[in-house]
């Protein structure tokens, strides 16, 4: 079925989605993580969500896939509802996890290999090539009969990578990718994100806190404080932020006189 | 109404309801992929390696001393008693009806339920489940569905293996135990004559169900671990213990019901 | 997806095997019958009690198993068992049901006998002839029958011994008697003589009695066995053991025949019969009355006595239902 240009894993036929997340709130129990959030993603546009720890953001991502259920509100995936399974077998969507979620007990090619064959598409030999493709993509074909285990960390983002790509998406999720990477490899990672859209067109949205990242290749940014989105616009806004606590956010000022923590709520 | 009576519950037996309620869930969404099962042919032959293969030393093992312990008290007790040359009866009976069966998922519990539970809890903590949710493959289908396909088709293998050596072991017992002393034919004539194939099908039908609950309520514990690496070993301790008192309570109200 | 082939083929070995040895026990415990128990097919067997017998219980046809006891109920005035009989088993109509109590911890069985060559078969679900049998229980009842029977006919024949106050001793009644009807004694010589010959040569009961040593030992034989009987039955049942005991002690008319000298003394002096018979005597009516005018006669009553006081002298030296064997040998 894909029969796109040779050196692309990703088929030309499969068009980018835009995404739609109105009024979503979202409760643990009593704690509210997020608060009507709303936004639009255009079909492949880079989307940066932006927060401090614990605002929310890999929440909202897993709204977005439907591993969570809204508690209010809902997120549209090519005007499909995200909290419905169904939405899934519609759209491709990948979701590069922080940690990878690597399979632990399968090699990296298995990794890699596991979506295309448990959905038929093709033969061993064009699973293979498929496989090999992506591999190649992210400069991975060393690391083909590694265990998960055997990698390191910037390794493991770009097979997390690798195996989102095999999948050949139409909505790509990040989430951290460049959490806990030197800021080489940090670099190396917003490259290829941005690379991935602008060869196959993929709408990406990227959760991080990394600041370079957004600068540099986001086409928008949303921050997220406190379950509620604070900021929403062109990265170049961000420049001269207006909202004091976005300002604080992006150039913290590390002041010993009166250390912030000692001014944090509970 | 329901939801009112539900409340009025005290927690651990709304836990127990719950439990297995969602149990039953994932039995129903594993059930729904049954017609991917020759696809998971491969999945299923490592579950059947670890579920059978690998656990039959150790069921091994333990029936052996199960049948000579059973042998050896009822020959100490029966010594006065004069019921001595029922042993055969005795421990072919215990084993095949009762033993066997249990103790196979009991060890299924041990060896197995525990893996299962580490297994499918480190997928769950590490998002490897999130991500084949992600991946548009149901975990139901590729993780639990062929765990219990595997363990129907093994559990008979164990459960017999069992009963035999149990038998063997307590045939050995009471040839070579001085105050018994019966030979192996008239302790396996004895065991005949009192015996029929429906006291080993019906604890083959016990171990089935043993089994299967096993493997369901161990796929379930850990695929519905939640929070960081320390709760998989919550999992591990809560799969087993459950496992270990389902196989017990379920065991009365199966022997029972197959009576 | 990359299983070995080592894997693949290990997991299927150990199937096979155990699919065998499933076959294997199978085929050793059924005998590659049907899947559960012949059903076989059912005949009724009626009896006053059932005893022991339960559910599940073997039905034994000449000691070999031919089915079980397939329920046990109350039907009217007596028990009903359902047998389920091997359908491979044939019962004769004239076959009789028993049910044996084996051991002591209650088991049961039913046991069929083959029944004649010529009868006709028992079709299913009719009901098979029965016969109560002897168990040990009703062994014991009997025995204690026996010994309250025979203590109620000893214990007046003790009281006519002990005598009446008003009454004087029955000997000296007798001695006073004969010597005043000496001369009647003598005139029924004759008849009392052909009475003693007939008794000297053996007829009668009382005479085979007397001779047949073969009779004597046969008895003997039997009181033996009573007492083997009552032996093994003091290990099990307490009353008999407390019967015997009790006989042991000397307490009971048995008892005070077998171990008091005195009890002994009083038989040496009269037998019931004779008080009777003496107060006939003194009337001198009726044939025997008549008899004891002869001389030969008192002969004839003084070797009877002898023959008992013998008895008696014997009965310090043996067991207790042995002499009463002696006892009665020696009073005919």
């Amino acid at each position: 079925m894909p029969a796109a240009n040779s050196n692309s894993p990703l088929p030309g036929a499969a068009p980018a989605v835009g995404v739609k997340v109105e009024g979503l709130a979202k409760r643990f129990g009593t704690f509210e993580v997020l608060r009507g959030v709303s936004f639009t993603v255009q079909p492949g546009e880079i989307f940066v969500l932006m927060g401090p720890s614990g605002s929310g953001k890999s929440v909202l991502l897993k709204h977005l896939v439907g591993l969570e259920r809204p508690s209010a509100g809902r997120t549209l995936v090519a005007s499909h509802d995200g909290a419905d399974p169904a939405t899934r077998e519609r759209v491709r969507m990948a979701l590069v996890f922080q940690a990878g979620a690597l399979f632990n007990s399968l090699s990296v090619y298995d990794n890699l290999a596991l979506y295309p064959r448990e959905h038929r598409l093709g033969d061993e030999a064009a699973i293979r090539d498929r496989v090999m493709r992506a591999l190649q993509i992210l400069s991975l074909e060393n690391a083909v009969h590694k265990l998960p285990a055997e990698l390191s960390g910037g390794m493991r983002k770009r097979v997390a990578i690798a195996r989102a790509l095999v999948m050949e998406p139409q909505l790509l999720l990040y989430d951290e990718p460049t959490s806990e990477l030197d800021p080489v490899m940090s670099a190396t990672i917003t490259e290829i994100i941005a690379t991935l859209r602008q060869r196959y067109q993929v709408t990406s949205i990227v959760v991080s806190h990394d600041r370079d990242l957004a600068l540099s290749i986001a086409d928008r940014v949303g921050i997220l404080m406190g379950g509620q989105l604070v900021f929403l616009g062109p990265p170049a806004d961000l420049r001269q932020p207006t909202d004091p606590r976005v300002a604080d956010f992006l150039n913290p000022r590390i002041d010993l006189e009166h250390p912030r923590f000692k001014h944090l709520e509970t | 109404m329901t939801a009112r009576l539900l409340a009025w519950l005290p927690n651990p037996i709304l836990q127990v309801l719950h439990g297995t309620g969602s149990a039953l869930f994932l039995l129903v969404r594993s059930l729904r992929h049954l017609p991917s099962l020759p696809r998971q042919f491969g999945r299923f032959i490592e579950q059947c390696h670890l579920i059978g293969y690998t656990t039959m030393p150790i069921v091994g093992i333990l029936s052996f001393f199960i049948g000579s312990v059973l042998a050896l008290q009822s020959g100490h007790a029966g010594e006065n008693v004069g019921y001595k040359q029922f042993i055969g009866a005795l421990v072919g009976l215990t084993m095949a009806r009762e033993l066997g069966p249990v103790m196979a998922a009991v060890l299924l519990a041990g060896r197995v339920g525990s893996a299962i539970a580490a297994e499918l809890a480190s997928m769950k903590v590490y998002q490897e489940v999130d991500a084949l949710e992600t991946m548009n493959i149901p975990p139901e289908r590729m993780l639990v569905l062929p765990r219990l396909a595997a363990v129907l088709t093994m559990m008979p293998v164990l459960t017999i293996m069992a009963d035999l050596v149990g038998w063997f072991g307590g045939a050995i017992v009471a040839q070579y135990t001085h105050f018994i002393s019966i030979e192996p034919a008239s302790y396996f004539a004895n065991l005949r004559q009192y015996m029929d194939f429906s006291d080993v099908l019906n604890g083959l039908i016990k171990a089935e169900i043993f089994g299967f609950t096993v493997v369901l309520v161990c796929c379930h514990i850990g695929l519905n671990t939640r929070g960081g690496p320390r709760e998989i070993g919550a999992s591990v301790t809560r799969a087993v213990v459950t496992s270990l008192i389902l196989i017990l309570v379920l065991d009365f109200f199966v022997t029972k019901a197959l009576m | 997806m990359t299983n070995n082939p080592q894997q693949t083929a290990r997991v299927g070995l150990f199937f096979l095997l155990g699919m065998a040895l499933i076959w294997v026990t199978f085929e050793t415990l059924s005998g590659g019958k049907l899947w559960f128990k012949d059903k076989g097919y059912q005949l009724v067997a009626g009896f006053d009690s059932l005893k022991e017998l339960k559910t599940g219980d073997d039905v034994r046809m000449a000691g070999v198993k031919i089915g079980d006891v397939a329920l046990t109920r109350l039907a009217g005035r007596r028990a009903e068992a359902v047998l389920r009989i091997d359908s491979d088993k044939r019962i004769k109509a004239d076959a009789t049901a028993t049910i044996i109590t084996q051991g002591l911890i209650g088991t049961g069985y039913v046991s069929i006998d083959l029944g004649s060559e010529a009868a006709p078969v028992l079709p299913a679900g009719a009901e098979i002839r029965t016969a109560a049998t002897a168990d040990l229980n009703t062994v014991m009842s009997q025995i204690g029958d026996l010994s309250r029977k025979l203590e109620g006919a000893l214990g007046g024949l003790g009281s006519a011994l002990n005598g009446d106050s008003r009454q004087p001793g029955l000997l000296q009644k007798v001695d006073a008697i004969l010597a005043e009807n000496r001369e009647n004694l003598s005139r029924t010589t004759a008849n009392l003589q052909q009475i003693t010959d007939k008794v000297n040569r053996g007829e009668g009961t009382l005479g085979r009695l007397l001779h047949d040593s073969r009779l004597h030992d046969e008895l003997l034989a039997g009181v033996a066995e009573l007492k083997q009987g009552a032996t093994q039955a003091r290990g099990f049942l307490a009353n008999a053991e407390e019967l015997v005991a009790e006989v042991k002690r000397g307490r009971g008319t048995l008892g005070a025949l077998v171990y008091d000298q005195k009890a002994a003394d009083d038989l040496k002096a009269s037998l019931a019969s004779l008080r009777e018979v003496s107060e006939q005597l003194a009337q001198g009516r009726g044939t025997l009355g008549q008899l004891l005018k002869d001389d030969s006669l008192v002969r004839e009553t003084r070797a009877l006595l002898k023959k008992a006081d013998r008895a008696i002298d014997n009965l310090d030296d043996t067991g207790p239902i042995t002499a009463v064997g002696v006892v009665a040998n020696g009073l005919f």
